[in-house]
């Protein structure tokens, strides 16, 4: 799913710049529109997997970018803008767009937008399991499995240890976690995350993990 | 018409009348004709008269309540010269030449508030989309540099982005227009961006959030209902209590589906809570939170309205519940499905 190529159409620069920080952050490789007057070209030599389009722009606006790049590509393009009037959704929707994102957006929001989309669009399989030091976590069955071991994990013990296999080998601060879970509409807080983590290191005893999260004091945890 | 005015206005016509009677009568009694053909001629001279009078009040009468009937029905009276007769009488003619130039100013009138108004709130529409490009960026900065300040960045950007969004309802709740697309929702799709576009601010005040049972579709528009969500979010936030808890859950009843927002917080007085959706309103909890405006539930209110949507709160002690109650129109998904 990574290194997925990602276009940004978007005039203000401080925007594009952030944007393009944010995206080649989270793994894609990016590239910004530089001549509004020539989008279509730029678009077709970089030849996207997916482009982020402003409806707003100098020249031409995003929905007629949007459409003249339907004669040609079926790339997934999600219209990023900041008017939320229903014939701007609209319009954006019969020309052909596949989502649409009012500002200020959710970063979480959107990130999981353009995985959906490109996920959608060319058919990559979510990753199923992810390993880390011989530890396998099931995503699909809700499980950790280490030597022939499994332990059941709750929705919310699944996306803490999601999220601390993602980040494996980084210290994960506790408030990037709750933020982490809230994105994912699980609201929990400070202390529940903490019944959490003693609940996840009760299973991993059971199957003979100990110590396999590591307290980094007034930092957070690490695998 | 007032019948003791109208015999006062033919005042002068009946003193010269009696004049002229008076007149006649002295002349024919110099004349040597007897007091009896004098006595006849005034008698019918005043039976004439009065006919005359009495007719001319009726029909006079009748004429006028006519109009004054037509303008009374009338929703816009300033329109009375379009419906009304032109009369043919010199002195009505130069009335209706009058309410007519009236009617004229006063289109003009209604026309350039229009107008302007029209452009105020394109011009609010277009101010707000100008605004939400720095919004967007110092979201995007505070979020790429995530740090305890820009945490608190973010709860303020959150706050400002909330403003704004008050200002564009604000202006579009005033227009008559629709503005609104109604299309089957999730429920739970609309509650939890409203929980995200808080989420900042909902960590901050380490609020205790659940969200159960809130999978129902629903026939509305969801930028509104968010909206609406937000606002009640943000007063949820302003009128807490230590340990703040909130709730949202949806019971469906018979044919409606309540989706209800329940708090700990520091409630609303009994007293109070008939008027809470008044604009500018902001009872004791008003003059304990300062800032207390009174408009946004007031809002909540006009727009759900507007939508079709009942909006009701309940308060006993602390903690408030609001409820909106949305109707599943057999017609709408019938259309629909």
């Amino acid at each position: 799913m990574n290194h997925s190529r990602i276009m940004i159409v978007e005039d203000d620069t401080t925007i594009q710049a952030q944007l393009q920080a944010l995206l080649a952050g989270n793994g894609y490789e990016i590239a910004v529109a530089t001549d509004f007057s020539r989008v279509i070209e730029q678009v077709r030599s970089f030849s996207p997997h997916l482009l982020l389009l402003d409806i707003k722009l100098p020249g031409n606006s995003g929905f007629d970018i949007c459409s003249q790049i339907r004669a040609f590509s079926d790339m997934p393009i999600i219209f990023v803008t900041s008017s939320n009037t229903d014939m701007d959704e609209l319009e954006s929707i019969m020309l052909g767009g596949d989502a649409f994102i009012t500002k200020p957006y959710n970063t979480a929001i959107l990130l999981a937008k353009i995985a959906a989309l490109l996920r959608r669009a060319y058919n990559l399989g979510q990753a199923e399991v992810l390993t880390w030091n011989g530890v396998t976590l099931h995503l699909e069955s809700s499980a950790i499995e280490y030597n022939g071991q499994r332990a059941e994990l709750t929705k919310n013990e699944l996306k803490i240890l999601y999220y601390l296999f993602k980040n494996a080998g980084k210290i994960c601060a506790r408030n990037a976690i709750v933020d982490f879970l809230w994105d994912n509409q699980l609201y929990i807080d400070d202390n529940a995350l903490s019944v959490n983590m003693t609940r996840i290191r009760g299973k991993l005893d059971g199957i003979g993990l100990t110590d396999f999260i590591k307290t980094k004091h007034r930092q957070g945890y690490t695998l | 018409m007032n019948g003791n005015l109208f015999l006062k206005n033919q005042l002068p016509s009946l003193l010269i009348n009696f004049a002229g009677m008076l007149a006649l009568v002295l002349f024919l009694t110099a004349n040597g004709n007897p007091i009896s053909v004098s006595l006849l001629i005034a008698i019918v001279w005043i039976v004439v008269m009065s006919l005359y009078g009495v007719i001319r009040f009726l029909t006079q009468k009748r004429h006028l309540c006519k109009l004054l009937d037509m303008a009374e029905q009338l929703e816009e009276k300033y329109l009375l010269p379009e419906i009304m007769e032109i009369p043919e009488k010199a002195d009505e003619v130069v009335y209706y030449h009058i309410l007519k130039m009236a009617e004229k100013s006063m289109l003009e009138k209604i026309g350039r508030i229009q107008r302007e108004r029209k452009e105020y709130k394109e011009y609010i529409e277009q101010w707000i989309h100008e605004v939400k490009t720095p919004i967007t960026a110092m979201k995007l900065l505070c979020e790429n540099n995530g740090s305890p300040f820009t945490r608190e960045m973010l709860a303020e950007l959150e706050t400002l982005n909330r403003f704004t969004e008050q200002t564009l309802y604000y202006a579009r709740s005033e227009h008559t227009e629709k503005d609104y697309l109604i299309r089957e929702i999730g429920l739970s799709d609309v509650v939890h961006s409203a929980i995200a576009d808080n989420k900042y601010l909902l960590r901050q005040n380490n609020v205790v959030i659940t969200a159960e049972n809130i999978d129902n579709n629903v026939y509305t528009d969801d930028k509104w209902v968010r909206f609406i969500l937000n606002q009640l979010i943000s007063n949820a936030i302003k009128y807490r209590t230590q340990k703040p808890i909130l709730r949202f859950f949806t019971v469906k009843e018979n044919d409606r589906i309540l989706l209800s927002i329940e708090d700990n917080g520091m409630g609303i007085a009994g007293s109070d809570l008939p008027r809470i959706f008044e604009k500018g309103f902001t009872g004791q909890n008003g003059r304990i939170i300062q800032s207390s405006t009174g408009i946004g539930l007031y809002l909540c209110k006009r727009l759900c309205d507007k939508l079709g949507i009942g909006l009701a709160a309940c308060s006993e002690g602390n903690g408030t519940t609001i409820t909106l109650s949305f109707y599943i129109n057999d017609f709408v998904t019938g259309v629909q499905g």
